[in-house]
């Protein structure tokens, strides 16, 4: 007894250890079991049992409830399709008038807004796709197509590429001087140079269009959640799934609603960036002192006044930090978005994967890329900019960022005109280099795959045996021999060891919800691939972000590293890891494992720092070696913040394991993916969605009430 | 009086004890829950049965589909001739056996003996309600068949032709009646 009160979570722990262990071997595996046999397929099969629920027939494989639960959730994705389907084609039929034909048209309400929806975002994302790149649309969406086969003038004629590098560079200098204004006229050259102007255009402009609209979303329901409790309590749910859910699960349901094409992706785009936005926003106004807020109200402002005037300038750094969240989500979903033919550079990079022509999808990757960075400088740079209200500036001092770029636009369409003279016979290189007509360095690319895989092949092989046979398959085949019963007795204990009965409920809740849908074993195999990358990253995260801290010049290089390889789309991850290891699991979990470390490698090296100097200089009098230091001091007080940097790995794992479903894995991101092709998929990828999330949040929950717990027992708080 | 004797008692434990029951507590409820759970939903024996069942007809497609794997495409008849690969006798039962299509070919020459079947399937749009491929052990020969239904001038009827299998066609993926002898 003594024992116990002296080490209460140690013998609980031990515990549930052991309970978990006893029940893993007291339950044997049934003869009938195969992995994934059917059971989410809603195959016919004579053996299988069925259930009616909700007026759904649901078919499984049954087996011992202690081994598997029977999908008693297996009605919910049918449901979802049945209402989706009820939705858009009869639930409250209207009459619509109808501009082409002239009449009413009897249409269900829901179908009329999405196709109103559909038909701004494409006129929306047509507007500025032909401001950059030129095209009739635009206008003949005002007049008509007789109209511009007469006045062949009223073409918009596509910006020159030469006028957006040097806005783009202007911009830079504004924003942040020298070193943004180089690296962004940089980007944009190469940009041009290398063949990618159109497609990068068409990415942008949708981004252009979705992140203006997601800004403006997220900002109102950010202020509608600050000044309502109800509204904050209606959209945390929201916010809090929407933080963990893959991007892919998306799309199935906005297809179904808005069909294919750019403006399906801008909505789908909208839907994932607005979140970050309203917690920004959220984050910033809570973060307004009391005496700012009082000031206000002595200053006579009303409750409009305030908001306007007071809380969003105060706030306005998070605010910005908003706007350059929106952006990276933006960029990330710029690839996926091209699974619902949005075009642009995701879409070229999803084609040259798709034909293995990694040179191409190489090329492609590094402008998504180059443009994110750059996008994400600028964005940060405007967040941190400070307005000179007082300074005595002349006509010229003052406007000459638009002076510059007023003659950057007159030279570039002297150039772009002496250009389409100069070469008459062949494309106006000083306006648009064509895709196919840039540099490129594909070939060379493409050749090195080749010298790697040729020079390199056995030892790639046996890495990729050994790891596959030796590592892999039995970590795999270990998770699936766990018990339902036993997971759940594991979830719940965790839960309520950690954080208390209320967290053994909300856990267990969450995990009772995957354990009763159809994709429990998809869900086992998407969470080994996970752990498996969550171990690796966070050793090697920490490993490296402990060996950085311990100098000035190398902490921030890393931080700058992590900066960086953290603005990349997830599917660029995924090219240098197909040149090396092909499709495989390997690939995928090494993607998984790059991806991972960069949220590990910063919260170590963040938790580290945020130990108080005090600290340091009181462990160096009483004599501790560096190592004591790191070991008994340091680690202890980080750890905390390390392990929020631990919840961020998993989240950055779970996302890149869906991702993976891409180039074959065998968990629920090939299901979501399978859903995409699927006529009734929007049901099935939305629940496969919401438990991928509900795997991130019970790890999220648990390592949250554990550091906040663990703060409060170290002060740190 | 006594409830709250013993939640008094209870409480006046120590916190880790406390902590400990709760936990004891909260996995026995987990699996006893479970336990309810499978008095309704357990899959048990018929489940075992019913997948035996069907390990075995996997396991015989699957000889069979090796069995037609190791067969020339083509024809495949059971006797001697200048037409067709000749099967052996175990051949030809597992060739039988393994055969599901009758294929329009057959069904048409069986019928070009069969005035009436001829008559009710032209009619009827070619619609055939039923086939058949079995083996006669007794007679060591494989038997294959169709069942025509339709309206014959208004009267519905219903006639069945069997016949003698004397030619199959391996397609590599699988065996179809070729011709029925049936006169």
């Amino acid at each position: 007894m003594e024992l116990l009160k002296k080490y209460p979570k140690l013998f609980q722990w031990l515990f549930l250890l052991f309970v978990f262990l006893a029940l893993c071997f007291a339950i044997d595996v049934p003869e009938t079991y195969k992995f994934i046999r059917g059971q989410a397929e809603f195959v016919k099969d004579p053996n299988q049992s069925t259930y009616t629920l909700f007026g759904k027939e649901v078919r499984y494989y049954a087996f011992d409830v202690l081994w598997r639960l029977p999908p008693l959730l297996g009605w919910l994705p049918i449901w979802i399709n049945d209402f989706l389907f009820f939705l858009l084609n009869e639930w409250m039929p209207m009459e619509f008038w109808n501009e082409d034909t002239q009449e009413y048209k009897t249409r269900p309400l829901v179908l009329q807004i999405t196709r109103n929806i559909t038909a701004s975002m494409t006129f929306l994302i047509e507007l500025i796709r032909e401001i950059l790149l030129g095209g009739v649309k635009t206008v003949v969406s005002f007049t008509s197509w007789d109209w511009i086969d007469k006045n062949p003038w009223a073409e918009l004629p596509g910006l020159p590429w030469t006028i957006v590098v040097a806005g783009g560079a202007i911009l830079g200098y504004k924003l942040s001087g020298k070193g943004l204004a180089i690296f962004a006229g940089l980007v944009l050259i190469y940009i041009s140079v290398f063949g990618q102007w159109k497609p990068s255009m068409q990415t942008l402009s949708f981004i252009l269009v979705a992140a203006p609209l997601s800004f403006i979303f997220g900002l109102t329901l950010g202020i509608m959640a600050y000044k309502s409790k109800r509204v904050e309590k209606a959209l945390y749910p929201i916010l809090l799934v929407m933080q963990t859910m893959p991007q892919y699960a998306v799309l199935t349901p906005a297809m179904v609603l808005f069909g294919i094409g750019d403006h399906s992706a801008v909505i789908i785009t909208m839907v994932v960036a607005i979140p970050p936005m309203i917690l920004l926003t959220l984050l910033g106004l809570r973060a307004v002192p009391s005496e700012v807020i009082e000031a206000g109200k002595m200053s006579g402002c009303n409750n409009f006044q305030l908001m306007t005037k007071v809380l969003i300038p105060t706030a306005r750094r998070d605010i910005l930090i908003g706007v350059n969240q929106v952006i990276m989500v933006c960029f990330s979903m710029a690839v996926i978005a091209a699974f619902i033919g949005a075009k642009g550079l995701g879409w070229n990079l999803l084609l040259a994967l798709n034909q293995l022509n990694i040179g191409l999808a190489l090329e492609a990757g590094l402008c998504i890329s180059l443009i994110a960075i750059l996008l994400d400088k600028m964005s940060l740079a405007w967040a941190n900019k400070q307005e000179d209200y007082f300074g005595n500036l002349t006509f010229f001092q003052r406007y000459k960022n638009s002076l510059f770029f007023a003659a950057s636009v007159l030279i570039g369409i002297i150039l772009a005109y002496a250009g389409s003279f100069f070469f008459k016979d062949s494309f106006n290189y000083l306006s648009e280099i064509p895709h196919n007509k840039g540099i490129s360095f594909a070939d060379f690319w493409n050749r090195g795959v080749d010298w790697i895989w040729d020079t390199f092949f056995q030892t790639l092989k046996i890495f990729n045996t050994w790891l596959i046979t030796e590592v892999l398959q039995p970590m795999r085949a270990l998770y699936l021999r766990m018990p339902a019963v036993a997971t759940l007795v594991l979830v719940v204990g965790a839960g309520y060891i950690i954080g208390g009965i209320r967290s053994a409920f909300t856990v267990g809740g969450l995990a009772l919800f995957i354990a009763l849908s159809p994709w429990w074993d998809r869900a086992l195999v998407t969470t080994y691939m996970a752990t498996f990358g969550v171990v690796a990253s966070c050793i090697i995260g920490s490993i490296v972000g402990t060996l950085c801290q311990q100098n000035k010049y190398t902490t921030n290089f890393m931080l700058g590293v992590c900066d960086i390889f953290q603005t990349f789309p997830s599917f660029v991850y995924l090219i240098p890891v197909m040149m090396l290891f092909g499709i495989t699991d390997t690939s995928v979990l090494i993607a998984v494992i790059v991806y991972a470390t960069i949220p590990a490698t910063r919260y170590t090296i963040e938790g580290l720092r945020s130990v108080p100097p005090a600290l340091h200089d009181a462990a160096t009098m009483s004599g501790v070696t560096k190592l004591q230091r790191l070991f008994k001091i340091e680690f202890p007080l980080a750890f905390p913040h390390m392990m929020l940097g631990l919840n961020q790995t998993i989240v950055f794992a779970l996302f890149m394991v869906i991702i993976g479903a891409f180039i074959g894995t065998e968990d629920l991101g090939q299901y979501i993916l399978k859903a995409l092709s699927d006529k009734k998929g929007a049901g099935k990828g939305l629940v496969l969605g919401i438990c991928v999330a509900f795997i991130g949040l019970i790890f999220d929950n648990l390592i949250r009430t554990w550091v906040e717990k663990r703060k409060k027992h170290l002060g740190i708080d | 009086m006594l409830q709250e004797k013993y939640l008094a008692k209870l409480r006046e434990l120590p916190e880790p004890v406390r902590q400990f029951g709760g936990l004891v507590t909260i996995t026995v409820i987990v699996i006893l829950s479970f336990a309810i759970l499978n008095i309704f939903w357990g899959g048990g024996d018929e489940l075992v049965r019913k997948m035996k069942l069907e390990e075995e007809r996997i396991a015989k497609e699957k000889e069979l589909s090796k069995l037609i794997s190791s067969l020339p495409s083509g024809i495949l008849v059971p006797y001697e001739g200048t037409k067709g690969h000749k099967l052996s006798e175990e051949q030809h039962e597992a060739v039988c056996n393994a055969t599901e299509i009758v294929s329009q070919r057959s069904v048409m020459g069986a019928n070009l003996t069969n005035f009436k079947a001829k008559h009710i399937y032209t009619i009827n749009g070619n619609d055939i309600k039923e086939t058949f491929v079995k083996w006669d052990k007794e007679k060591n020969k494989c038997f294959a068949g169709f069942t025509v239904t339709g309206s014959n001038v208004g009267v519905n009827e219903t006639i069945t032709v069997t016949g003698e299998v004397l030619s199959f066609f391996n397609t590599g993926i699988d065996t179809r009646v070729y011709f029925i002898k049936n006169f």
